[in-house]
């Protein structure tokens, strides 16, 4: 029994539509990349093609909207169809907004001053890091539909909360050491909060991935890090 | 070949086609149409007889009866002076010879006529009436222009004097063309212008009738249970070919077995249309009972399905939805059996049905024949007024079978329903 | 989960040497209705029409195993099949009414089973059988028209209401809605919604959509065995068999 669908062009449509939320992962990747990148190196250079590109993630979502609908109408998916064309449709919505944190991350670079400390960033670089590897594997799942690679990062959301609460206390440390750094640290706290929720986005794609593949939904709760419990 | 070429070859095709099929249609038409032609023209003359018109006086003296005498007095008393009498004057007669030749121009039953006239009005003794005696088959003959008159005397029936006679009774408008009473009332009989079809017109009805009362139940009953109750085996499928060879067996082959079975060993009348009846019924029962199956065949298992679904039983539904729908296939697959029972001849001449009857059948068991069987006698018969009968006794049995066709076409029409 | 209505065992049915169903053990529930899918000639005909014992007519046809209807065992000799088909009705794929008038199509089951004694009690069952078929306000004025003159959807709702019009516990329904159009397939759907309050109800469908729509449970045939039986969202949404989900994904090659 072959894996192909009787109707030829209904397989090609659902590969269409799972490469283009690939696409669009692969775009939203690399848009964090940068963000981070302008961020640790305050490059105010690289802002405005930062969110450039978010257009163009937005633009895909729209058309993956619009793919998902015809498939709906056209075909009627069931069962794992059904299941794929509902989370394309779920995980393009995540990375959509993940691109909106970078873009937002991207725009926080404007204010800041040139001669950052070292000390200050180097725990939202750790942030930053994770966040992009979580985005990374999760996206990997994704392409190679591996249930425990999704699950570990699911389980791994819990080591981004943590370091997202460490690099607050950075900043907020480097704050109470002088009230002049007000200004630029509160848009320090801003984009960890936003790779915080990326982390979360990315969580739910991978739910989404492990709902695709088993048909389930992940029993219990997501473990939380420390700064969600407060 | 290009693609016009080969429209050109498909059209051609079909004018080809088409050409030999109203061809092949036409050739078919022309010859019923020479056939029926023929049969009218020679048989159309026989429902008209000719009649002479003479003056009867029925003389007290050479009557042997009272005025007021009783029906039965009549009916057994001699006309025969009178109506030599009343003959004799419709011409002078000069010698024996020409009195002989002069009655020759009336029918034997001339008597009876004027019995007959007797009969029908009362006191006419002693008093003139006019009546119109029929003529004999000669005249007749002559009179419808089938005679060659300009023979010589030697190689004529008719004779000069009669010639004569004939020529004077026409000028006076002595002569007339009736309606033929006798063609449908009288039995067979020797003389043309008395034979009829009254006796084979009973003898078939009451053939087709037997039959239908053998046939029809036994046809209906099996083709019922062959074709909703039996159980499909090899016995079955054995009896479903012995049927269809049946349907196909030469009817004279059943003449055989009546004869054999029905006369010579339970000794049933001869010539009778009981013993008719029942060989034809066994010839028409497989014929019956194949567009009965086709009829039952027809009715979708759907509607079968249908009744049983909703708690019927077999035998319920077959009665009461199956049987009823294919009733009009049924009744008019036994019409077009029994009108080809009708039409049958060879089997009913083995069993005797050939014989002459004079007499018209008043029940089953007295000898009878039958309209197919007595145009096959006719058609042996040398005289000429027997070729005009013979015509128009195929025309009556066309015209049945036509009536009997036409019946089972609009049974099937007006009653069938039409599954959607 | 409501009661279990119909219960097969190891139901085997064999027509001629051919052996069209292997070992299905089904439950079918009261008041529920249960969907039969499977590629054409995968025996799910011949699964229901077990359950009224329709296969009897079919000479060659044999049946070994067990089927029980309040556990009580129908596939048995001495049962009356009449009165097991008075409790158990069918509708068919193509609409078959009678050809007599709407009035007759319904009024001739209460007949042959003494029920309706009186003009004024059948008249009452008509009424009541059309109604609940949703049929009623459209034919009420022409009860004495032939049922064949009516469209395919109505034919197909006078059948429901001649099935009806017995007052059985469970209707079987082989293909209902193949031969309709979309409209009158909604209207049978949404009349099989408000049927299976009263009875339990079994429907063999190609439709997928119209088994997720119409169905609580759902059976997957293939090749005559029973593959997969399962709550109908559980079957649509993730199935647990492969064979189940390359079917109804379109997969079947
Ligand atoms: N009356 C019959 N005689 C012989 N074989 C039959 C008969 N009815 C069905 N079958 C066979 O049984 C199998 C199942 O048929 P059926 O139950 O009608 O399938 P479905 O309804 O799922 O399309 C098919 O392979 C078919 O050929
Ligand atoms: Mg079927």
């Amino acid at each position: 029994m072959s894996n192909e669908h009787t109707v030829k062009s209904y397989e090609e449509e659902l590969q269409f539509l799972v490469d283009s939320v690939i696409k669009m992962g692969s775009l939203t990747e690399s848009q964090m990349v940068d963000s981070m990148d302008a961020i640790i190196k305050v490059d105010k250079d690289s802002i405005d093609k930062i969110i450039k590109s978010d257009d163009e993630i937005n633009k895909f979502r729209s058309k993956i909207d619009t793919q998902i609908m015809t498939l709906l109408v056209k075909r009627a998916p069931m069962a794992i169809d059904l299941r794929e064309t509902i989370s394309s449709l779920k995980i393009s919505q995540d990375l959509e907004r993940i691109g909106d944190l970078s873009k937002s991350n991207a725009k926080k670079v404007k204010p800041l001053p040139l001669d950052l400390p070292e000390e200050l960033l180097s725990n939202l670089k750790r942030l930053g890091e994770l966040v992009i590897k979580q985005l990374n594997d999760v996206l990997d799942s994704y392409v190679n539909k591996n249930y425990d690679k999704a699950k570990e990062v699911w389980k791994k959301d819990e080591q981004v909360d943590d370091l997202t609460y460490i690099a607050m206390e950075s900043v907020i440390d480097f704050l109470s050491k002088d009230k002049k750094n007000l200004d630029f640290s509160t848009h320090l706290i801003f984009a960890t909060k936003n790779l915080e929720r990326a982390g979360d986005h990315i969580t739910n794609i991978a739910e989404s991935i492990c709902y695709l593949i088993k048909g389930e939904y992940l029993k219990g709760s997501r473990p939380k890090g420390k700064v969600i419990q407060e | 070949m290009t693609k016009e070429q080969r429209l050109k070859k498909r059209h051609s095709a079909e004018r080809r086609f088409r050409f030999y099929g109203i061809a092949s249609i036409c050739v078919a038409l022309l010859f019923v149409l020479i056939l029926v032609n023929n049969i009218f023209s020679k048989g159309s003359s026989a429902f008209m007889k000719t009649v002479i018109d003479v003056e009867v006086f029925y003389d007290p003296e050479l009557i042997e009866i009272e005025n007021g005498a009783s029906e039965e007095n009549i009916r057994e008393a001699d006309f025969y002076d009178i109506t030599i009498e009343t003959l004799l004057k419709s011409y002078p007669a000069k010698n024996l010879d020409e009195e002989n030749e002069l009655i020759d121009l009336f029918t034997t039953d001339a008597e009876i006529e004027i019995k007959k006239a007797f009969l029908e009005n009362n006191n006419l003794i002693g008093k003139k009436i006019n009546l119109e005696i029929t003529s004999s088959d000669d005249i007749d003959q002559l009179h419808k222009g089938n005679y060659p008159r300009d023979l010589p005397e030697d190689r004529r029936r008719i004779s000069n004097f009669q010639l004569k006679i004939y020529d004077t009774l026409v000028e006076n408008n002595k002569i007339n063309k009736n309606f033929n009473n006798y063609y449908f009332n009288n039995g067979d009989s020797r003389d043309p212008e008395l034979a009829g079809i009254g006796g084979a017109l009973v003898g078939s009805f009451y053939s087709i009738i037997i039959c239908l009362l053998l046939a029809f139940p036994v046809a209906v009953l099996a083709s019922i249970y062959l074709e909703e109750f039996a159980p499909k085996n090899k016995i079955t499928d054995f009896i479903e070919i012995n049927i269809n060879n049946l349907a196909a067996v030469p009817s004279i082959v059943y003449g055989l077995l009546a004869l054999q079975i029905l006369l010579a060993t339970i000794q049933l009348p001869r010539s009778t249309p009981l013993v008719a009846g029942i060989t034809l019924a066994l010839m028409t029962l497989p014929r019956i009972i194949i567009p009965c199956r086709a009829s039952l065949k027809a009715v979708p298992p759907s509607i079968r399905e249908g009744a049983l679904a909703v708690g019927a039983s077999k035998f319920q539904s077959v009665f009461h939805h199956v049987v009823p729908l294919s009733l009009p296939g049924t009744l008019s697959g036994t019409i077009i059996g029994l009108a080809q029972a009708l039409g049958e001849t060879a089997p009913l001449i083995l069993i005797g049905m050939v014989a002459f009857v004079v007499d018209i059948p008043s029940t089953p068991i007295d000898p009878s024949s039958s309209l197919p069987v007595q145009v096959y006698l006719w058609s042996e018969s040398a005289e000429r007024g027997f070729v005009e009968k013979t015509s128009a006794t195929i025309m009556m049995l066309l015209s049945f079978l036509i009536v009997m066709n036409f019946i089972a076409v609009y049974l099937r029409q007006k009653f069938e329903k039409r599954w959607n | 989960m409501n009661e279990v209505k119909i219960k097969s065992n190891n139901l085997n049915v064999f027509y001629g040497d051919k052996q069209a169903l292997f070992d299905v053990n089904l439950d079918l529930n009261e008041k529920e209705v249960t969907a039969l899918i499977g590629p054409s000639g995968c025996g799910k005909s011949t699964f229901i029409r077990c359950i009224n014992r329709m296969n009897d007519v079919i000479d060659i046809c044999k049946v070994t195993g067990n089927i029980e209807i309040d556990g009580v065992e129908i596939n048995d000799e001495n049962l009356d099949v009449v009165s097991l088909r008075e409790r158990v009705g069918m509708v068919f794929q193509k609409p078959n009414p009678f050809p007599k008038s709407i009035y007759d199509n319904i009024s001739y089951g209460p007949k042959i089973h003494g029920k309706g004694e009186t003009k004024s009690e059948l008249d009452e069952i008509v009424e009541r059988s059309l109604k609940k078929a949703a049929l009623w306000e459209e034919v009420k004025d022409r009860l004495d028209e032939p049922g064949t003159g009516l469209s395919g959807g109505q034919q197909q709702r006078l059948c429901i209401a001649r099935a009806i019009s017995v007052n059985p516990e469970v209707i079987l329904m082989d293909e209902p809605c193949s031969a309709l159009d979309p409209i009158a397939t909604a209207k049978i759907e949404e009349l099989i919604d408000e049927l299976k309050k009263t009875y339990t109800i079994v429907i063999v469908t190609h439709s997928m959509a119209q088994a997720v729509r119409v169905s609580q449970k759902t059976g997957f045939f293939h090749l005559g065995k029973l593959i997969e039986v399962g709550k109908t969202e559980k079957i649509f949404k993730n199935p647990d068999n492969k064979m189940t989900q390359d079917y109804i994904t379109g997969r079947f090659g």
